[in-house]
């Protein structure tokens, strides 16, 4: 049986003016019917594939054929009308509209009320399970919903191909499953569905067919049931990755630490060699390595939350972290888990209790934190996480206090921190802006990286990243911890939780409900608890 | 902001074009002056004129300018500049000039204050506050003069604010020497920047002449553009008001009292309307209760002439004060040159437009490029 597919690329090829090239010649064919998953590390050339896919950026070379006759889209107008939809990862809503207006933006017409643009919504909300409520504000939403009206508003044309970049990066888990039920869905009704993720089980699972991109190239193409994830895997990286396997904890924390591990350990810490300080507190203060959980008396302890909670968004918490411990935190989307973090950083001004730091007592603004020694890696890179149009180097300084700019000094920090998190970047110079999402975060994370900085609150600091990076930034939060750092872990991929923490607080509806120990536990029994037989949607909401 | 390594870049059309369209300006008006057999354009007491009329709308452009990097928008800056002058010539008579200057100054001050706390914490637009501002502080300024001019009439009085204002300062020798501190600067630590600006320096002082010497006004705009800048450039502080304007939510989370700094900007921003004002009421030793209306506009022109971005996170003094001086020269080529007052403003809106289109294209070029 030979059918005619659906959309053919054929070295396709996309040069920038200043020389770049971004696709250097990719072959790709979609059928309809099919979910396709098109895979890449950050930088690979997927965006600028779908790009080019949805019309907003011509092709440098190659053809594209739609329906075995040969196109060239001018605009994502023509490339919709041809039946094209394009779900972005950033979701491009007006927020100040209704999500029925926002799904009805494109249709022509006269009239603001559509009787039957609203039929038409009705029909595709029902489709998608109602997740909203049609007359819903946009901006009211959370993400994870929004991410469903925006594939809600692909749908509204009734499209040949969907194109989902990245739909599941922001979704809890019982959101994706919505997802996958759709892209099921749509395969079965006849519509191709190319699927770009981060996610290789998803992949796995979702796919028919399999397109990995590397530098600008289609490295791999197969069908999904004759791969595996290692084999997806060193596709995307070029070489094989060392997954991330959870060392046993005697192995990572020797009884008897090596000689020169305590004392020199600040010498070796990469800034600028800073001299060891003998009467810091983090010092010599390594939780006892077989008693767990770990002793939490003493100097020992970093981090002490009492009573600690947010009218509406946080339930009294009481914890501690100590030096050298990971504390993961595993709940769902607007579980309260990001409400902890900015809590405890003084971001948020409704919170009361009190947070204390080697047993002092935390002010309560950023402010404070940051000169206490507490440093945020927020969610969202690119609102709260850099300032897109300075350097390098000078996002690195931001935490800087003191009066004058150095920047001898601040350009050998920014050096070191490229070199020790492999930030691919051309320099100190570059603005932040331009670099990819894993490079972005690593600066996000390089900026704390202070003599100072005595507990790290990390809120998902690998979401949207290509596994690369995430890797590095793993070991990179792992290596910290054992140079006697404390942190606290927030992550929707409870493989890394289980990976690389010492203790997981699980969290729903606001609330710390359980504490387990990552060396008795698995993805599985976590994703239960911190889902419940129930959405969690109590007082987070 | 950062040392930019690659200094032809520094030199292009987006970067220094507000310089380039200065000198264009003024050898064209110099042409033209010389075809038509007018005494020389480019002299140095013409050019001190260009500045001495630039100075005021220099100054509280400079301010403005942090303002706008900051991402907030002030314009209420000719009223406050306004009421500062009409306490300023009200007081003077009664408790001297310097308590009077202090008085005008702290007034201007807290009228910032005030439009600061409205913006930051009760949350409304910072356009739509100022605009109020605007209005009400000009009603103000009629109430407090009962819609007359009022007048210094004690000599003594009168005397100490035409000395403040009016003193001619020598530049030559000063130039001169700035000029050589560039210079030794640029070859010790081997940088381009301050060695052209030296050069510049130098040449502008043996253009000039040895009896060189500019009104008081020129050089309080010169050491505040000075010092703003150095703020800037070197300073923790002039970083964190970038980062504030560029993204507040990441400033706010790396530490950055984000509330001090956008109420820091209001502040400076009023008190240099109000260094301005008293620098007007001291000019004539009188104020009428429509002074400087509109000026707000031209202050804004100024920041926006040099590349200031309205959004926030960009921008720089130094061209500011080269945008001031650009529409000053206009407005002092159309007199001298006596080319139709008429066509000015129209000329002038030109310009500023004109100017914000090349920076926008070219911005948008680089941000497609990033985003891609």
């Amino acid at each position: 049986m030979v059918v005619a597919p659906l959309l053919g690329l054929a070295g396709v090829e996309k040069v920038w003016p200043n020389g770049t090239a971004a696709l250097r010649g990719v072959d790709l064919t979609l059928h309809a019917g099919r979910v396709h998953g098109l895979l890449g590390a950050n930088g690979a050339g997927k965006s600028t594939l779908i790009k080019v896919l949805a019309g907003a950026i011509p092709a440098s070379g190659g053809t594209v054929a739609w329906r075995g006759e040969p196109v060239r889209w001018a605009s994502p107008r023509s490339a919709r009308a041809a039946g094209v939809a394009t779900i972005y990862q950033h979701i491009p809503l007006v927020p100040t509209l209704s999500v029925v207006e926002n799904m009805l933006l494109e249709r022509a017409g006269g009239w603001r009320a559509d009787r039957a643009g609203r039929a038409r919504a009705e029909e595709v909300a029902s489709l998608l399970d109602n997740p909203f409520d049609l007359d819903a504000l946009v901006g009211d939403l959370p993400i994870g919903t929004r991410q469903m009206v925006a594939i809600a508003q692909g749908l509204m044309a009734d499209p040949a191909l969907l194109i989902m970049d990245e739909p599941t990066a922001s979704l809890a888990e019982h959101e994706r499953e919505r997802v996958y039920a759709v892209v099921r869905l749509l395969a079965a009704q006849g519509h191709a569905v190319l699927f770009v993720s981060h996610f290789l089980d998803e992949i796995l699972s979702l796919t028919d067919e399999v397109t990995v991109l590397r530098d600008g190239r289609a490295v791999l193409h197969a069908q999904t049931a004759d791969l595996d994830e290692a084999a997806i895997a060193a596709a995307i990286a070029g070489r094989s990755v060392a997954a991330l396997e959870r060392r046993p904890r005697a192995e990572r924390l020797p009884l008897n630490p090596p000689p020169e591990g305590e004392g020199d350990r600040r010498q070796r810490r990469w800034w600028r060699g800073s001299a060891p300080q003998a009467s810091s507190p983090v010092e010599n203060t390594r939780p006892p390595a077989c008693g767990w959980p770990p002793s939490l008396s003493g100097e020992g302890l970093v981090l002490e939350l009492r009573d600690l909670a947010s009218p509406g968004r946080l339930a009294p918490t009481s914890l501690t972290v100590a030096a050298g411990e990971i504390v993961g935190i595993a709940g769902m989307l607007g579980s309260g888990r990001s409400e902890l973090l900015h809590a405890i950083f003084g971001a948020d001004p409704a919170a009361r209790g009190a947070v204390l730091l080697h047993g002092k007592p935390v002010g309560r603004t950023p402010e404070d934190a940051v000169a206490a020694g507490i440093a945020l890696v927020p969610e969202d890179r690119a609102t709260q996480g850099f300032v897109a149009g300075m350097s390098v180097a000078e996002n690195i300084a931001l935490p800087r206090t003191g009066l004058f700019q150095s920047p001898g000094q601040e350009r050998e920090a920014a050096l070191a921190a490229i070199e020790r998190l492999a930030i691919k970047v051309q320099g100190p110079d570059a603005p932040v802006g331009e670099l990819s999402g894993g490079n972005a975060q690593k600066v996000v994370i390089a900026k704390w990286l202070t003599p100072d900085t005595r507990l790290l609150l990390l809120d998902e600091p690998t979401a949207g990243i290509d596994i690369g990076a995430r890797t590095d930034i793993l070991r990179l939060i792992r290596a910290l911890a054992d140079e006697g750092l404390a942190a606290l872990l927030v992550s929707s991929e409870f493989e890394e939780l289980i990976g690389i923490c010492d203790r997981i607080l699980v969290m729903r509806d606001g609330l710390v409900i359980a504490e387990v120990d990552p060396e008795t536990t698995d993805e599985a029994a976590l994703i239960q608890r911190a889902s419940g037989n129930f959405p969690s949607t109590g007082m987070a909401a | 902001m950062m040392q930019t390594t690659d200094w032809r870049a520094g030199l292009g059309l987006r970067k220094a074009g507000i310089y380039y369209a200065l000198l264009i300006l003024l050898a064209l008006l110099a042409g033209i002056a010389h075809s038509r057999g007018l005494p020389a354009y480019l002299s140095a007491q013409n050019l001190g004129n260009i500045a001495y009329q630039a100075s005021l709308v220099g100054i509280m452009g400079v301010a403005m300018t942090v303002m706008l990097i900051t991402g907030a928008f002030d314009l209420s800056v000719a009223s406050v500049a306004a009421l500062a002058a009409a306490v300023l010539v009200g007081l003077a008579p009664s408790i001297g000039f310097p308590l009077a200057a202090l008085a005008a100054i702290v007034t201007a001050v807290s009228v910032g204050l005030f439009n600061g706390v409205i913006v930051q914490f009760v949350g409304i637009n910072a356009f739509i506050v100022t605009l109020g501002t605007l209005t009400a502080v000009r009603g103000l300024v009629l109430v407090l003069t009962d819609g007359r001019s009022l007048m210094v009439e004690q000599p003594e009085v009168l005397q100490q604010m035409l000395a403040f204002e009016s003193t001619r300062v020598p530049l030559f020798w000063p130039l001169l020497a700035l000029a050589a501190a560039l210079l030794a600067f640029a070859g010790f630590r081997r940088r381009i920047a301050p060695g052209l600006s030296g050069i510049v320096l130098a040449g502008l002082a043996l253009l000039a002449g040895q009896g060189f010497a500019v009104a008081a006004p020129v050089v309080y705009l010169a050491l505040f553009t000075a010092l703003v800048w150095a703020v800037l450039r070197f300073t923790v502080v002039g970083r964190r008001i970038y980062a504030v304007g560029g993204n507040a939510e990441a400033a706010r989370l790396s530490g950055v009292n984000v509330h001090a700094y956008k109420l820091g900007a209001f502040i400076l921003s009023s008190a240099a309307a109000g260094f301005a004002g008293v620098l007007f009421g001291c000019r004539l030793g009188a104020i009428n209760p429509t002074a400087l209306q509109g000026a707000e506009l031209t202050v804004i022109a100024s920041a926006i002439l040099g590349g200031t971005s309205l959004f926030g996170g960009a921008g720089s003094v130094l061209k500011t004060v080269a945008g001031a001086l650009l529409l000053f020269t206009l407005t002092n080529g159309f007199n001298v040159l006596d080319l139709g007052a008429s066509y000015q403003g129209l000329i002038e809106g030109v310009v500023v437009i004109a100017a914000a289109a090349i920076y926008t294209v070219g911005g948008d070029r680089r941000r497609k490029a990033v985003a891609q």
